[in-house]
C-alpha cells in the first residue's frame, strides 16, 4: 500500500517533469573593465503575460517580453524622444497626412527573410481589423487611408492618413512589424503561441505558463547586437516572496514597493551588493469628479474640496517624501508641463468659507453642511487593497468632515470598479494614469472623448478647453504645442475636472553585478532604446549560469 | 448496491446541473465585466470599441445570459470547457496545466497530516485528559490558529533568507534542465517543503482533533469495556475495536478533504509561487473570465461528488453492518 502509494507519487512527480534539455552554459575569459558578451540576468514578471502576440500587447507585461522579441517601425530614445526603429529614417507630408518609412536595408526577422514593406502593411492591416482584437493599438490606426498607403518598393512604404495628427508619428512605435508569410495563414489571435518569427535581438527558448520565460540571444540578430546572453523571466506574482527573491540574488531586479522602500533601503548591508533607484516616470495619481453629479458641477466646490487635501502631509507621511505634488495634466518632466502652474494649496478654513458662501451651511447643527435641508455628502471609490488610495481617501475624509462635508468610501474590487468608471456611475474616485510619451490629452478631455470611444468618464466640456486640446492634437510645431499646452494646463487646474495630487515615484532594487542600467527621463529601466538591450554582467559575477553539482 | 449506485449518480448529475447553473447566474450577476482586461489604462490611449466588440462576440457574451448558459452547456456536453477570454488559451488546457501541481502539493500535504495526525489523535484518546495530551491539544490548537500567510512569511526568513538551506519560492530550480532524472525529483521536493509544511500544519491540528473525538466516543461504549474486562491488551483493543469502529467520521472526513485536492490554497499559491489552481481561480474570478470560473467549478464540483460518492461506499466497506440500497434491513 505504502509502495503503491509512493509510486503514484514518484509517477506524479515524474509527470511534471518533462521538459525539453538545454545545452549548458560555457564561461567565457573575464575582462572586468569593458562590457562583457555571456551571461543570464533574471528579471521578475509581476504577472504573467497576456499574449506573445505583438499586435494584440495588453499588459506592461507583454511589453517587457515582447521588447526583445520584435521590434517597431520606431523607436523612443531616453529623452522619449522618436527615433529610428525598423526604420532607419522616414520623411512627413507637408500637410502632415503621410509618412514615408524606409526600412533598414539589414533588418531580417528571425528566419533570415528580409523585413519588406510588404510585411509592415501586413502589421497595420492586422492591427485595424477588429477581428483581431487589439483593442489597444486599433484605435491609433483608425484613421488610416488605406487607399492612399502604398508599397513604393521592397524597403519603402507610404503610410497615409484622413487627418494629420501631432502624436501620430509617436504611434507607431506600436506597429511591431511581423513576417507576412509566417501569420497569414491560421488562427492570428493564437498563432504566437505556436511560433515566434520577429526581428528582434532575442528569441525564445521556452515558455512555461504562469512560472517562467526564457529568451536567448540569436547569433543572427541584423543590428547591434547585445550583450546577455540570456533573459530569464521569474514569475513572482507576491511582493514580498520578490523582495526576499532579490535580497537572496534569486532575482536581479524588482520594483519596491514605497512601504518596503522605507524599511529597506536605507539597511547598509543591503546596499553592499543592492543598488536601489528612485524615479519618477509619466504617472500620476488624482481624483477625478464626475462632473454630471449636480453638486460637484460647480467648479468653485471642487477647488474648496481639493483645498481640503493637504498634499504635503501626504507625501511626507505616506510616502516619506519619494512623491511630490502635481499641478494639472502635465508632470514636470513633460515638455507640455507648465511650472507657473501653483499646486492648490492646503487651506480648509477657506475652503469653508467658499461653500458657505455658495449656500452651503450647518442649518441643523448637526455637524454636516446642507442646502435645501439635503447634506453635503458624497461617495468616493477606490480599489479595496490598494495601497495606495486606501489611506489617502482616509485622510481626505478625516479632512472633509471637519468642514463638515461628509465623504463615504466605497472599496470595490478591481473589474467593477473600471466598470464604474468607465460607465461614469461615481461621484468622486481615486485614480492612476500611466502616461504616454506624447503628452496629448485628446482622450482625457476632449468633449467628443466620452466612453465608449475615450476616457472621459467626468463629462468634461469646455469649448475653450476643446479648441486647446484640439489644437495640440494637431500641431506638428513643437514650440507652438508647447504654448498651447501650457495655457491648457493652466486652464484646466483651474477648472479642476480631477483634482490631480501627487506623482509617486517608482522605486527599484537592482543586483549590482548587472551594469550599464539605465533610466529614460520618464519611462524607468525599460522599453526605450537601448536601455535593457545595453545591459551586461561582469564574467565573474554570473550566479545563474553556474553549472549544478554534477553526480 | 448497484441500485444504490445508480440512484446515486443520478442525484449526482442533477446536483451538478444545479451546481452550474447557480454558479453560472452568480458569475454573471456580480458586477463587472471580462473585457475590462483589456481596456488600456493609460491616459492618453484609445480604446477600439469595434476590437471590443468582436471579443464580446466571439464569446458570445453579447448574447442573452439563457443563450450563453445553452452555448456553454452545449460546449460541455462535447466535453468542451470553452476558451479563457483573458489568456486566449482552451480552459481545459489551462486547468490541466495547474492541476498536477495542486494534486502534488495538497495530496502531499495532506497524506502527511493524515499520517502524523491520526495517531497523534488515537494516542490522545487514549491519553485523555492526562497533563501531556492536554499539552498537546493545546499546541494543535494554537497551530491551527496561526495564520498561514504569517507562518509561510516565517518559514520562508528562516530556511531561504537567513539560512540558505531550502528555495524561497517556485517548483524549480533554474538547473532544473540540466538534471538528471533521481536529482529532478530531489530538486521538486525541496520545492515543496516550505509549502507542504505550511499547508500541513493547520490540517495536522484537524486531523488529530477530529480522530481524537471519534475514537473516544467508540471508547465510552460497552464493548470496549468488556473486551478490557475480557483481558484483550490495549494496543489491541485501541486498534481491533476503538479505532475500526472510529472509521467511519474518519472516512467522511477524508471525503470532505478530497475536493479540497484540487481546489487548491490561494494564500500558499500566491506566496511560495506554486502554479496551481487556487491562483487561476482567484485571477479568473477577478478578471470575470467567465468560461475559466465555470471550467474551474465544473472539474471541482465533478470531484467533490465522485469523492461523497466514494466516501458514502466506503461506509460500507468499513461497516458491513450499513446496507446501501433498498435492502431490507433488519
Amino acid at each position: 500500500m505504502i509502495r503503491k502509494a509512493a509510486a503514484v507519487l514518484l509517477l506524479v512527480v515524474c509527470l511534471a517533469c518533462r521538459e525539453r534539455q538545454l545545452p549548458p552554459v560555457s564561461a567565457t575569459a573575464p575582462d572586468e573593465s569593458k562590457p562583457q558578451a555571456g551571461g543570464t540576468v533574471v528579471r521578475r514578471l509581476d504577472a504573467d503575460v497576456s499574449t506573445l502576440n505583438p499586435v494584440l500587447i495588453t499588459t506592461k507585461y507583454d511589453h517587457y517580453i515582447a521588447r526583445y522579441l520584435f521590434e517597431p517601425l520606431l523607436q523612443y530614445d531616453s529623452t522619449l524622444e522618436v527615433a529610428p526603429g525598423l526604420a532607419e529614417k522616414w520623411e512627413i507630408a507637408p500637410d502632415g497626412k503621410a509618412y514615408t518609412f524606409h526600412l533598414d536595408p539589414k533588418a531580417h526577422f528571425s528566419d533570415g527573410t528580409p523585413v519588406r514593406a510588404a510585411d509592415v502593411l501586413f502589421t497595420l492591416k492586422k492591427i485595424i481589423d477588429p477581428a483581431s482584437e487589439a483593442v489597444q493599438i486599433a484605435g491609433q490606426f483608425d484613421r488610416l487611408d488605406l487607399a492612399r498607403t502604398r508599397i513604393v518598393d521592397d524597403r519603402t512604404i507610404v503610410i497615409a492618413f484622413t487627418e494629420a495628427l501631432a502624436p501620430q508619428l509617436s504611434w507607431f512605435f506600436s506597429v511591431r512589424v511581423i513576417p507576412e508569410h509566417v501569420y497569414a495563414a491560421g488562427d492570428f489571435k493564437t498563432a504566437f503561441d505556436r511560433q515566434i518569427v520577429g526581428t528582434g535581438p532575442y528569441k525564445l527558448v521556452r515558455r512555461v505558463p504562469g512560472q517562467e520565460i526564457l529568451l536567448e540571444r540569436r547569433d543572427d540578430y541584423w543590428g547591434t547586437k547585445p550583450y546577455l546572453q540570456r533573459i530569464l523571466f521569474k514569475l513572482i506574482t507576491d511582493d514580498a516572496t520578490a523582495w526576499n527573491a532579490v535580497k537572496r540574488g534569486d532575482v536581479d531586479e524588482t520594483q519596491v514597493p514605497s512601504e518596503i522602500w522605507a524599511r529597506e533601503s536605507g539597511r547598509p548591508e543591503l546596499k553592499k551588493y543592492l543598488e536601489f533607484r528612485r524615479f519618477y516616470t509619466l504617472n500620476y495619481n488624482f481624483v477625478p469628479w464626475n462632473l454630471r453629479d449636480p453638486l460637484l458641477s460647480d467648479k468653485r466646490v471642487r477647488r474648496a474640496l481639493a483645498m481640503c487635501i493637504d498634499l504635503e502631509s501626504v507625501v511626507k507621511n505616506l510616502y516619506r517624501g519619494t512623491a511630490r505634488a502635481m499641478s494639472g495634466p502635465f508632470t514636470p518632466d513633460q515638455w507640455a508641463y507648465n511650472p507657473d502652474v501653483p499646486v492648490i494649496k492646503y487651506d480648509p478654513q477657506e475652503a469653508k468659507r467658499i461653500l458657505n458662501s455658495l449656500g452651503w451651511l450647518d442649518t441643523d447643527g448637526d455637524g454636516w453642511l446642507d442646502k435645501n435641508k439635503k447634506p453635503f455628502r458624497f461617495e468616493m471609490i477606490i480599489v479595496a487593497g490598494n495601497i495606495a488610495s486606501g489611506p489617502f481617501s482616509q485622510l481626505f475624509q478625516a479632512e472633509l468632515k471637519n468642514i463638515g462635508v461628509d465623504m463615504k468610501i466605497s472599496q470595490l474590487d478591481g473589474n467593477t470598479f473600471m466598470e464604474r468608471i468607465l460607465g461614469s456611475n461615481f461621484q468622486a474616485a481615486v485614480l492612476n494614469w500611466e502616461l504616454d510619451p506624447d503628452p496629448d490629452p485628446y482622450a482625457l478631455f476632449h468633449s467628443s472623448q466620452m466612453p465608449p470611444r475615450g476616457y472621459n468618464f467626468i463629462g468634461y466640456s469646455n469649448p475653450a478647453a476643446d479648441k486647446l486640446i484640439e489644437a495640440g492634437h494637431r500641431e506638428v510645431d513643437r514650440s507652438k504645442r508647447v504654448a498651447i499646452y501650457r495655457q491648457l494646463h493652466a486652464l484646466l487646474a483651474d477648472e479642476q475636472p480631477y483634482t490631480w495630487t501627487i506623482q509617486v515615484s517608482v522605486k527599484w532594487a537592482l543586483n549590482k553585478r548587472l551594469h550599464n542600467v539605465k533610466e529614460s527621463k520618464g519611462w524607468g529601466l525599460f522599453l526605450w532604446t537601448p536601455a535593457e538591450l545595453d545591459w551586461w554582467i561582469p564574467a565573474d559575477a554570473r550566479t545563474h549560469d553556474r553549472q549544478p553539482p554534477t553526480k | 448496491m448497484l441500485t444504490y449506485v445508480v440512484r446515486r449518480l443520478f442525484y449526482a448529475v442533477l446536483t451538478f446541473f444545479g451546481i452550474s447553473i447557480i454558479v453560472f447566474v452568480l458569475i454573471h450577476i456580480v458586477p463587472g465585466d471580462p473585457v475590462l482586461f483589456y481596456v488600456p489604462m493609460g491616459g492618453s490611449g484609445t480604446i477600439s470599441p469595434a476590437a471590443l466588440q468582436a471579443i464580446k462576440h466571439a464569446h458570445h457574451l453579447d448574447e442573452p445570459l439563457l443563450a450563453q448558459y445553452r452555448w456553454w452547456l452545449q460546449g460541455l456536453l462535447t466535453l468542451d470547457l470553452g476558451t479563457s477570454i483573458t489568456a486566449r488559451r482552451p480552459v481545459a488546457e489551462l486547468i490541466g496545466e495547474k492541476l498536477p501541481n495542486s494534486f502534488q502539493l495538497n495530496g502531499i500535504a495532506l497524506l502527511l497530516a493524515a499520517a502524523i495526525g491520526v495517531p497523534i489523535g488515537l494516542w490522545s484518546a487514549m491519553r485523555s485528559g492526562r497533563l501531556s495530551e492536554r499539552a498537546a491539544a493545546v499546541t494543535f490548537f494554537l497551530l491551527y490558529s496561526l495564520p498561514s500567510f504569517w507562518v509561510a512569511l516565517l518559514l520562508m526568513q528562516l530556511f531561504s533568507v537567513r539560512y540558505d538551506i531550502l528555495p524561497l519560492f517556485g517548483m524549480r530550480s533554474e538547473q532544473y534542465l540540466q538534471l538528471s532524472t533521481g536529482a529532478r525529483i530531489v530538486d521538486r521536493l525541496t520545492h515543496l517543503v516550505l509549502p507542504v509544511v505550511t499547508l500541513a500544519y493547520a490540517q495536522l491540528a484537524i486531523f488529530a482533533r477530529f480522530s481524537k473525538a471519534a475514537v473516544t466516543d467508540v471508547i465510552r461504549q460497552d464493548f470496549i469495556t468488556t473486551a478490557r474486562a475480557k483481558g484483550v491488551a490495549p494496543g489491541s483493543v485501541l486498534w481491533r475495536h476503538a479505532f475500526r469502529n472510529a472509521l467511519i467520521p474518519l472516512i467522511t472526513l477524508l471525503g470532505l478533504t478530497i475536493p479540497y485536492l484540487i481546489s487548491g490554497s490561494v494564500i500558499v499559491e500566491q506566496i511560495f509561487q506554486w502554479d496551481g489552481i487556487g491562483r487561476l481561480y482567484l485571477e479568473s474570478i477577478l478578471k470575470r473570465d467567465y468560461p475559466t470560473v465555470l471550467g474551474l467549478t465544473v472539474v471541482t464540483a465533478v470531484v467533490t461528488l465522485l469523492a461523497s460518492l466514494a466516501a458514502d461506499l466506503m461506509y460500507a466497506v468499513a461497516d458491513p453492518r450499513i446496507r446501501l440500497g433498498g435492502g431490507r434491513a433488519t
